[in-house]
């Protein structure tokens, strides 16, 4: 008796654990300040400013991440066209791999073109407060700073075998003023290279 | 018979691949790979692009060599779910690695898999079942092999 009271302790403890990690769908979602890699400005994110907006943690690294690429550039020139505001933020420690350095960022973003501020998250701490744990991971807010869509771009990486795409299917929702109907599927990706 | 010599030294050079390599699409027929003979099967999800995957890669054959034919081993590689991935690399990766214990080159949908195993889209990931596919152990993220050996044994000696 003693012994299944013990388990039943140790797998609430646990489930509550993997729901602090996860930022849930209806929280509030954290409001950020970063620097842009690009022009070395800072923008702030201030979750209820009315606007859909698209929280995306990616990378330079991460072939998973650039296997993306092409496809949040192309949802980001259909959607900024209808308002919603993107943002991408790479979390992953520089003093690991220099490729995720400001420097590296910006040459990336330069050269693929993004229509959207590249934020460095050093510390990885929005991350933490985001529960993302791999890269591509996205997030979609609504304009009350409610997080409405967490997990994958799409369900896969070659447009061929695509069967759902998640962030698309979440912005179409929303813009509709529609609830969204798949709110969290399972991001998956290369490990966020946390700092120690 | 100078051509002789050189046609088996090239044909010896090409069938010198250690890895075992087997095609699968459907997460559920990842399990025929294991023999029915053994007591303990483990899968190792990973991908040649995964950094802790690769850094675990010589604990993982430090893992097989510790158990004989009672434990099976079989590589989940993940790297097909990247387009322009090429099976070649993943051969020639395990090769350096001198790895021999059977891998699938897993060419079905990233998100089909992570339901099946049911893992949070992060890889490594390393999970333990009993000969009737029961999930018996399972560790997320970088193995180390002197553990894992201790938590197998242990596992292996209550099963039937």
């Amino acid at each position: 008796m003693k012994k299944l009271f013990v388990s039943i302790l140790l797998l609430i403890s646990a489930a509550a654990c993997m729901n602090a990690d996860e930022l849930s769908i209806g929280a509030t979602a954290p409001k950020f300040s970063l620097v842009n890699a690009v022009d070395g400005k800072t923008v702030a994110f201030k979750p209820g400013d009315g606007k859909v907006s698209v929280v995306v943690f990616t990378c330079n690294q991460c072939p998973y991440a650039k296997a993306f690429e092409p496809r949040i550039l192309e949802l980001a020139k259909q959607y900024q066209a209808k308002g919603v505001v993107f943002y991408a933020i790479d979390p992953n420690d520089e003093s690991q791999n220099s490729i995720e350095s400001l420097a590296e960022m910006k040459a990336r973003a330069t050269e693929r073109g993004y229509s959207f501020p590249y934020l460095k998250d050093g510390d990885s701490a929005i991350a933490h407060a985001y529960g993302a744990r791999v890269t591509p991971h996205v997030y979609v807010i609504d304009g009350g700073g409610v997080l409405r869509y967490r997990g994958y771009v799409d369900d896969s990486a070659k447009p061929e075998e695509r069967r759902t795409t998640g962030l698309a299917n979440a912005l179409d929702d929303l813009l509709a003023g529609k609830a969204v109907a798949n709110q969290s599927t399972r991001a998956f990706g290369c490990t966020i290279k946390w700092k120690a | 018979m100078k051509h002789a010599a050189l046609f088996a030294l090239l044909f010896l050079a090409i069938t010198a691949s250690a890895a075992d390599l087997r095609d699968v699409k459907d997460p559920a027929k990842i399990k025929d790979v294991f023999p029915r003979t053994a007591k303990l099967r483990v899968i190792n999800i990973w991908a040649t692009w995964c950094v802790p995957c690769v850094a675990e890669m010589p604990e993982l054959r430090a893992i097989h060599a510790a158990f004989g034919a009672e434990v099976a081993f079989a590589g989940v590689s993940m790297d097909d779910m990247i387009p322009g991935a090429k099976r070649e690399s993943v051969i020639a990766f395990l090769d350096r690695q001198t790895i021999t214990y059977v891998n699938v080159y897993y060419k079905g949908n990233a998100d089909d898999l992570s339901g099946y195993y049911r893992f949070q889209g992060e890889i490594p990931v390393t999970i333990a079942f009993d000969a009737a596919g029961r999930e018996v152990w399972r560790h997320q993220g970088a193995i180390k092999s002197a553990s894992t050996i201790s938590e197998l044994r242990t596992i292996l000696r209550r099963l039937p």
